[in-house]
């Protein structure tokens, strides 16, 4: 496969990865950094990747476990994961106020289990269908569905709480 | 969009029952000014989640780059170049003996050739020596006269 033909495969769900990366990850740096290496990989395997019959959601699955392998070595090593968070949650209160308080949405969904911040990512942003969302997570869609409501209840919850506090 | 259908649809989104044509007419809904009073708490998630889909990547992607092509083109010049010096080197070293070598090579041939004609001449020899059977044919032949021999015991006793 050249390099081109590879590009006009894999390039068009860029952004995708990096979203989801983002959304696991926090830090929009380490989210490219966390693409860059997903897009290494899927260089290197650049032979098989014909085989594959959605080379979109087998990027996703392979950047899913990349994220994942990072939060698991950052809790491991003991990093200040915390400390990027609140980083960004300082670029987010900015954004607050240009956003009509949209980016609160966001810090609810930090908040979430990382399964349900990918499920939630890949349904309500990136709409994708059920099926296909449990062959990127290779879970069911029965789990990915009672995922769904959970997160999406979560963030209705601290919702009214936020505009309840907001308004009294 | 009617009210009733709104809480219809978003019971239904909360329990991830919805379908994607249902939850992006919801999105459309909050992303409108005319937002029912008793939704709006919901309004930041749909549009918030409508904006996420706009965050992109602005960083490059950086592959190994294609000079890897250019070194294997390298490779094969270089492979072909020493291939062409290893049959050169075995095609012209022939004319390249010292005067000592060529005088061997020519003793060489001279002895050879000697050693053929006297092969030839000693299968000549054999095959003369062929004949030699002839002379065991006779002696065989000369056996019979023993016969002779005892019949005329016989008469003259």
């Amino acid at each position: 496969m050249k390099q081109r033909e590879f590009l006009s495969t894999v390039m068009p769900f860029k952004d995708k990865l990096y979203r989801l990366a983002k959304r696991l990850l926090v830090s929009s740096e380490e989210a490219e950094d966390a693409v860059q290496e997903v897009y290494l990989k899927l260089w290197n395997g650049k032979d098989r990747i014909k085989n594959y019959v959605n080379p979109e959601a087998f990027a996703i699955t392979m950047t899913k476990n990349y994220c994942l392998d990072r939060l698991k070595s950052k809790q491991a090593a003991n990093l200040k994961i915390v400390h990027s968070n609140y980083q960004n949650s300082d670029n987010l209160e900015k954004k607050v106020e240009a956003n009509d308080g949209v980016s609160i949405v966001f810090k609810i969904m930090e908040t979430l289990p990382e399964q349900q911040r990918m499920i939630l990512q890949l349904r309500d942003v990136e709409q994708f269908e059920f099926a296909e969302i449990a062959q990127m997570l290779e879970s069911n869609e029965t789990a990915v569905r009672v995922s769904l409501s959970r997160a999406r209840k979560t963030v209705r919850e601290q919702l009214i709480k936020q505009y309840n506090y907001g308004v009294s | 969009m009617e009210l009733a259908k709104i809480e219809q649809l978003l019971e239904a989104y909360f329990e991830g029952t919805t379908t994607l044509v249902e939850e992006a007419s919801l999105r459309d809904y909050f992303s409108g000014s005319e937002v029912a009073p008793q939704f709006v708490m919901y309004q930041p998630l749909f549009v918030g989640l409508k904006q996420a889909k706009g965050e992109v990547s602005h960083k490059e992607i950086r592959l190994p780059s294609p000079a890897f092509n250019l070194n294997s083109w390298w490779y094969g010049i270089a492979a072909m170049l020493v291939v062409g010096v290893a049959i050169g080197s075995v095609l012209f070293s022939q004319p390249q003996l010292s005067q000592e070598e060529k005088e061997a090579v020519a003793a060489f041939e001279k002895s050879k050739e000697t050693l053929r004609l006297l092969s030839e001449s000693l299968n000549k020899g054999t095959e003369e020596l062929a004949y030699l059977n002839e002379f065991t044919k006779g002696t065989s032949s000369i056996a019979h006269i023993n016969q002779f021999t005892d019949t005329k015991n016989k008469i003259l006793k």
